[in-house]
């Protein structure tokens, strides 16, 4: 009889699971969440941040958080768009869309392109549906960006990343606290059989951005408060060239091999570090879990990562990035919706699901994910954290650092007519903005 | 007036007027003209146009205020960069025609000789061939993106390894960042060159050959006095279009190169495409993209001048 009822008692809670599950695949489809027939929608473009991620984990987390959240919004259905990997032409299009009024009502924005979207006025203020101290508590370069002319707040900035050198602990025991010490350390690897240190030197924005942390480190700043460009100016071209020659020194030395002129993917560092080839390399702080999850465990336990060098041990800077949400609608209700999804699914338990680094101090001690020594590393360095500049030429003055580092690198111009062919191209696009 | 002396009269007001509204549309060619001209205007016409006018004001993504202006046409033909990137593009597009076409003629040739031996493999062979071109151009660059690769992983590289040659900077090193980029390019474009002359190959009257047999010429005569002379509308027409296929080709670039290193493999179709996406310039890309369009008309007229024409009698 006990037997009996303790099966009778497991089929029931198998059916009820079963159909709860099944009500939640249904809530969240494709390109829906919530009830087909439902007489309120709103439109979220997403990236791969979503339910339909191709990642397997986040993709389930993600289709939990928003079958919970639809439930306690009875009445509203989500029509879900996807943007492809190609960010800077979806991005682009999104901003001529949102421009001409046939944007998303709440969508995924780059931070890295952010002040352009504020710039064309096409975002919604956030302030209503964010305390002032939920505002304050966000890191300062975080609460800068999000924050337009007229003091209100733009955009929900929900997680970031930063750079870090990411090193073998077997082949380089100490981590190279400047650029002197890092050339060595390389060279020193190359010893071992190892390919020296690498980094982003290709036709991309990850270049620009990575080389930056060189630059920022002296101080050195790209535009002035007006948003004029700036870097090729005074001190600033002293910087600028100072470390425009670091990195020619890595390879005109063999510190670093000529292939990280063609180098435009962060997952060529995996690669390498899979294939024992590699020994130092600049990446992001997200590589950490995919060297996790590529290497096997001994080999993991061999990698560790810290600061970026600075020219001496105490000028340390890094480049810090990360994904924004923001409103496009006329319709207040489904701005609040928007709110809603970046509170409710996103900042906080978005960020734990696909372990991505919080924008505000008080949510690392809210999940344990944030709590691993790795995780505290990454939140102590965002001390030393800079964003790009938000300004209209930012653009222009990536793709001419990306064209110089090649012309650099590759021998075909020296530092200082890159530099003055970069300027002079930054400024001609200046003048017509 | 009698009823018979008015349907007289109305039939010969209708004979003045001629046939119907109806029969005359009718009748008109250009009536069955007109939904494809629709068509052509809305989805073609009509975008070329706005890329004219976009290249004559100072729209941007970022901006809000469009205005007319010349300035956005002066920028962009000052801009230093944009010579070179012509010479790249002129590099790039005249490599890849001339190779697409010799590899392209030379497969043809290699169907045709193994048809006419009723040689096996003949269908597989033209389909390995078409395999190439019909993959996507992003998946082009990323699959000679890892053949190129420079890691010491990089498969032709490891192989030049094993046989104990220097490794080649496919990618680092500019000129032969350049050689790479063709080699793509010629690779994924030769299928289409392939089934234009194996098509033109099979419209050869074979009593020509025969003909030349009887004569005593060789192979490489009868190449030259016969095949060459016959083909050659089609290597005309085929230089046309490959010719701006080339030209319009950036996908399978910035997939493998990004342009780089530097500006050394950036074409005028990827400057175009940075332009816009990366720059958020919509005047400046229309400006180049006009440009691109010019270039393709002359050169295509310029084929065009070349083509056998008919005879009045035929």
């Amino acid at each position: 009889m006990m037997r009996l009822r303790l099966c009778t008692a497991l089929l029931a809670s198998a059916a009820a699971f079963v159909a709860v599950t099944a009500h939640a695949d249904n809530l969240v489809t494709k390109d829906r969440v919530g009830p087909a027939d439902a007489p309120k929608s709103f439109t979220l473009r997403l990236t791969n941040d979503g339910p339909t991620s191709t990642d397997p984990v986040w993709a389930e987390g993600y289709q939990k958080l928003f079958s919970e959240f639809i439930q306690r919004h009875p009445g509203w259905r989500i029509d879900l768009e996807r943007m492809s990997d190609n960010i800077g032409q979806e991005q682009a299009r999104m901003l001529e869309q949102a421009k001409s009024g046939n944007g998303p009502d709440c969508a995924a924005v780059d931070s890295f392109v952010l002040a352009l979207f504020k710039g064309a006025n096409v975002l919604k203020p956030l302030d209503e549906y964010f305390t002032k101290e939920e505002v304050a508590d966000l890191f300062p370069f975080i609460r800068e960006g999000i924050t337009g002319p007229d003091g209100k707040i733009y955009a929900w900035w929900w997680n970031t990343d930063l750079r870090v050198l990411y090193r073998n602990k077997e082949i380089v025991p100490d981590a190279p606290k400047d650029w002197a010490e890092l050339k060595a350390a390389a060279l020193a690897s190359k010893e071992k059989g190892g390919e020296g240190v690498l980094f982003n030197g290709g036709r991309w924005e990850g270049t620009t951005f990575d080389w930056l942390a060189n630059f920022w480190a002296q101080g050195g700043k790209l535009v002035d408060d007006k948003g004029k460009p700036i870097f090729a100016e005074g001190e600033n071209r002293e910087k600028f060239l100072k470390a425009v020659n670091y990195f020619k020194d890595l390879v005109d030395s063999g510190a670093a091999p000529k292939r990280v002129a063609t180098i435009v993917n962060y997952d060529e560092f995996n690669a390498a570090a899979a294939a024992g080839t590699a020994a130092l390399f600049i990446g992001g702080n997200w590589q950490y879990g995919q060297l996790k999850n590529t290497l096997e465990p001994e080999e993991f336990a061999k990698w560790t990562f810290s600061e970026i060098p600075g020219p001496t041990a105490d000028q340390r800077s890094t480049g810090t990035g990360g994904w924004t949400f923001g409103a496009f609608s006329n319709d207040p209700e489904k701005v609040a919706m928007c709110a809603a999804v970046i509170k409710e699914v996103y900042a906080g338990t978005g960020n734990a699901l696909q372990q991505q680094l919080p924008t505000a101090a008080a949510l690392y001690g809210k999940y344990d994910v944030f709590k691993t020594e790795a995780n505290e590393t990454f939140a102590k360095a965002l001390v030393n954290g800079q964003a790009r500049p938000g300004v209209p030429i930012y653009p222009e003055i990536s793709n001419q650092i990306q064209v110089m580092m090649g012309d650099v690198l590759s021998g075909t111009k020296t530092p200082e007519a890159a530099l003055d062919a970069a300027n002079t191209a930054v400024q001609a696009a200046f003048a017509r903005l | 007036m009698p009823t018979t002396t008015a349907a007289a009269i109305g039939a010969a007001q209708r004979r003045v007027a001629g046939p119907s509204l109806a029969r005359r549309i009718e009748a008109n060619p250009f009536t069955w003209l007109v939904p494809v001209a629709v068509m052509l205007g809305v989805f073609y016409l009509y975008p070329i146009l706005d890329v004219f006018r976009l290249g004559l004001t100072n729209a941007s993504l970022v901006g809000s205020d469009e205005r007319y202006t010349l300035v956005t046409l002066r920028a962009m033909f000052e801009n230093p960069a944009l010579l070179d990137i012509l010479k790249t593009t002129f590099v790039f597009t005249i490599a890849s025609v001339i190779g697409q076409q010799v590899f392209g003629l030379a497969i043809a040739l290699i169907v045709m000789r193994g048809e006419r031996r009723k040689l096996r493999g003949m269908v597989a062979l033209r389909t390995i061939v078409l395999i190439a071109w019909v993959i996507p151009g992003i998946a082009n660059g990323l699959i000679w993106q890892m053949l190129f690769s420079e890691a010491p992983f990089g498969a032709i590289n490891s192989v030049l390894r094993m046989m104990h040659i220097s490794p080649v900077a496919w990618l680092s090193d500019p000129n032969i960042a350049m050689l790479s980029a063709v080699i793509s390019n010629v690779w994924r474009g030769t299928a289409f060159s392939m089934i234009v002359f194996y098509a033109a190959l099979k419209a050869i009257d074979p009593t020509l050959y025969e003909a030349a047999s009887v004569d005593g010429a060789g192979h490489l005569q009868k190449l030259r006095f016969i095949t060459l002379p016959q083909l050659r509308a089609a290597i005309l027409v085929n230089s046309i279009l490959v010719t701006i296929q080339t030209l319009n080709t950036f996908d399978a670039i910035i997939s493998l190169t990004g342009g780089g290193p530097g500006r050394a493999t950036e074409v005028l179709s990827l400057f175009t495409f940075n332009t816009v996406f990366r720059n958020y310039d919509l005047a400046g890309g229309s400006v180049l993209s006009v440009l691109m369009l010019v270039i393709s008309l002359v050169l295509a007229l310029f084929y065009a001048s070349f083509m056998p024409r008919r005879e009045a009698s035929e």
